[in-house]
């Protein structure tokens, strides 16, 4: 707890969300750009884009967390390349990547294989999201 | 020119207000009723009861409007039956668009279908026929919706998910191959202006190869510029006006060469989907509807002869009989303001007809056969409202699209429904009913209080530019999603009622593999044997139209014959138009 209020006081959680790929859904996550915000994060919203423009986003505004989300099926098909490119470009590691959406939940696992940090399923509250992200920062 | 400046609801309100009425309660019955009323609620209810006479019950993309413990003729004292129900198939239609409803036309059972290649969907199809569903719903992967060909960069890794890849009029002849298409009638959910001016083209240059006259076409697209300017997420958008011109492009030219074809389909569905309330829903549909009506009367057409070809889409959620008279109270609406805005005589033009899905969002992950159990009050409550057609969503859709086995149980729940409950055999079962009655006059007052706001905006298109609806939809669902984490609205298996064992676990859908290369290669051959000279030109000239102002769809028709693929028509759409950078999401 001490920890992680030294943190915050240092310097605010900076998180780049973005829808992956094409998927049309985009709810959820303009509601986890509201609690983030809300919570005190500082949230860049990309809207939909590719793998490539995710990981240029993120160097470009030097970004502690990268929150994708995928409800069309596209989660794993998009998600490794994602990390792939993360991985050319030596952010892994330096930064913390998170997948939420819709998809089968024993894909979770297989997410969490591929190199993403932290996966989100329907029914995971607020707090759960928020104190995640802090822990996987702090 | 001065009855467009005042408002609908001003209109209504100047033309029905000095009505005669013949109410059906007698001042001497009132009140009498009041007294026994009155001495029930002060010996008989629970004081606790009396207190919280009207409660809130949150629910699922809910109205929030209060409900009283008892309703009686005090509620709807004014009922006047000719002029708040009328009979079925008569003015003002609440009780159904035709006379003998489901006993004249059972509703049709229409599925969504649509996964990976189009030669994979084209057995789905068949399967779905061949165990009895009735119309048929066709749903295109994410790349076809946004309009990008399979080998674009864009479409990587997403060809084939969530619905099927078509990219030329080639790929529309697999997915319909040995379908009849002047014998079934079919729904094509090309859910935006843009896509349907460019896929219609397609079914219809198939229809012309295979000879079948378009005379003789069924069915129905959606073209809705909310699902393209308004709950969309995507990487390019074309203007709001444009896209709203492409919608009425789209209607005129489908009304004139197709002419048993639903040339829009007002959909209400997706955007309630996406995260707004029963009566939103409805209001951003209608309206819509009203500015979509305005620019056709501007175009020179009358609506007795463009509106009878309108249809709704609707979702049904979870609060049950909120679920039954938001239709009737929506019916009614329509029915006013085609008869009192638009001057319609033509009956036939001041009917709400309308599709309804059961609503997806209300399905959740936590034991997931729960789910079969809410589809199916759904679907009940969409037959109670009178709907055209039906939608089941299936159990396992908080997971995947629908396996066949998921999918073959939400038909079945459309047949138990048609074939065993005696539900389809008398018309408006419920009305009548002291509390559907009152709460069909509530919502259609608040439906129509809502199109006054978004018409004090400036009309809908204005209020899609300026964030307005957005930001109303955004804080809806924002507060939402509050309500589920405190446990106000209350769902069972997750926040209530939460099992300690995990169940059986259920099959879950899995994509086909390699649709993608398939598709790419399909696409180098195609891009290899058309006539390349041909294809520019029809693109030239579609452009050409663009700019002009022409009406494009001749065009894009052409377009289709020779082969052009559906992200070269959206390229001619974006440098036309122009890129929109839709206003901020939070």
């Amino acid at each position: 707890m001490e920890k992680r209020d030294k943190i915050r006081m240092t310097k605010k959680i900076k998180v780049l969300l973005s829808k992956l790929g094409l998927d049309v859904h985009n709810r959820g996550i303009i509601i986890v750009a509201k609690v983030l915000s809300s919570a005190g994060m500082e949230v860049v919203y990309l809207g939909n884009a590719l793998p490539e423009e995710i990981i240029s986003v993120a160097i470009q505004e030097d970004v502690d967390v990268v929150g994708v989300s995928s409800l069309g099926g596209a989660h794993i098909s998009l998600g490794m390349p994602l990390l792939k490119e993360a991985e050319e470009k030596e952010l892994k590691g330096k930064v913390i990547f998170l997948m939420g959406g819709v998809f089968p939940p024993s894909d979770g696992e297989r997410l969490r294989e591929i190199g993403f940090d932290g996966v989100f399923l329907p029914g995971t509250t607020r707090d759960q999201i928020v104190s995640g992200i802090e822990r996987l920062v702090g | 020119m001065n009855e467009r400046a005042k408002t609908t609801k001003k209109i209504l309100h100047e033309k029905l207000s000095g009505q005669k009425s013949t109410p059906l309660y007698s001042l001497e019955a009132l009140k009498s009723i009041r007294q026994t009323v009155d001495q029930w609620m002060n010996s008989i209810v629970p004081e606790k009861d009396r207190k919280n006479w009207s409660t809130t019950h949150r629910t699922v993309l809910g109205s929030d409007i209060p409900r009283e413990l008892l309703y009686t003729p005090l509620s709807n004292p004014d009922l006047d039956y000719q002029q708040d129900l009328g009979n079925s198939g008569q003015e003002p239609f609440t009780r159904g668009v035709h006379a003998s409803m489901y006993r004249g036309r059972e509703f049709t059972m229409r599925q969504l279908t649509g996964f990976g290649s189009p030669e994979e969907t084209n057995q789905r199809i068949k399967f779905m026929l061949d165990h009895g569903a009735t119309g048929l719903n066709v749903l295109f992967d994410l790349p076809t919706i946004q309009m990008y060909d399979s080998d674009d960069p864009f479409s990587r890794g997403q060809v084939g998910m969530s619905g099927v890849c078509v990219d030329s009029v080639e790929d529309m002849a697999r997915l319909f191959k040995d379908v009849p298409l002047d014998e079934v009638t079919i729904s094509i959910v090309t859910h935006y202006p843009s896509n349907t001016a460019i896929l219609f083209p397609m079914f219809l240059a198939l229809a012309e190869e295979r000879g079948i006259p378009w005379e003789n076409l069924r069915g129905s697209v959606q073209n809705d510029i909310t699902l393209e300017e308004l709950i969309r997420s995507g990487s390019e958008y074309i203007p709001p006006k444009d896209c709203f011109r492409l919608q009425c492009d789209n209607i005129e030219f489908i009304r004139k060469n197709v002419p048993q074809w639903n040339f829009i389909t007002l959909n209400g569905y997706n955007l309630r989907e996406f995260g707004t309330s029963a009566i939103t829903e409805m209001a951003v549909a209608v309206s819509n509807g009203i500015e979509i009506l305005d620019e056709l009367v501007r175009r020179g057409y009358d609506v007795d002869s463009t509106a009878d070809r309108l249809s709704f889409f609707w979702s049904a959620a979870n609060d049950f009989f909120e679920e039954i008279a938001r239709v009737r109270a929506v019916r009614r609406l329509w029915y006013k303001i085609m008869k009192h805005r638009f001057n319609a005589k033509n009956p036939r033009a001041m009917l709400m007809r309308c599709h309804i899905q059961t609503s997806g969002v209300c399905l959740i992950q936590e034991e997931p056969r729960n789910n079969i159990i809410r589809a199916a009050y759904h679907a009940l409550a969409a037959v109670l409202g009178g709907a055209q057609s039906l939608h089941v969503d299936s159990y396992d859709e908080a997971y995947s699209v629908p396996t066949e086995e998921a999918a073959l149980l939400s038909l079945r729940t459309q047949q138990v429904l048609q074939k065993e409950t005696g539900v389809t055999d008398v018309v408006d079962p419920l009305g009548g009913s002291f509390y559907l009655e009152a709460l069909t006059n509530e919502i259609e007052n608040r439906i129509l209080d809502e199109v006054d706001e978004i018409e004090g905006l400036g009309g809908y298109v204005r209020a899609i530019e300026s964030g307005e609806v957005y930001g109303k939809v955004a804080s809806y669902f924002t507060e939402q999603q509050r309500l589920i984490e405190n446990g106000e609205i209350a769902l069972v298996g997750q926040n209530i009622y939460r099992s300690e064992v995990e169940g059986p676990p259920i099959n879950v859908f899995r994509y086909p593999e390699g649709v993608e290369e398939r598709q790419r290669s399909r696409l180098q051959k195609l891009r290899l044997n058309r006539d390349s000279e041909k294809v520019g030109s029809a693109l030239g000239a579609l452009k050409d139209a663009c700019l002009k102002g022409k009406n494009i769809l001749p065009y894009s028709v052409d377009c289709a014959r020779v082969r052009c693929t559906e992200g070269e028509l959206f390229k001619v759409f974006k440098d036309a138009f122009g890129l929109w950078k839709p206003p901020a999401l939070f």
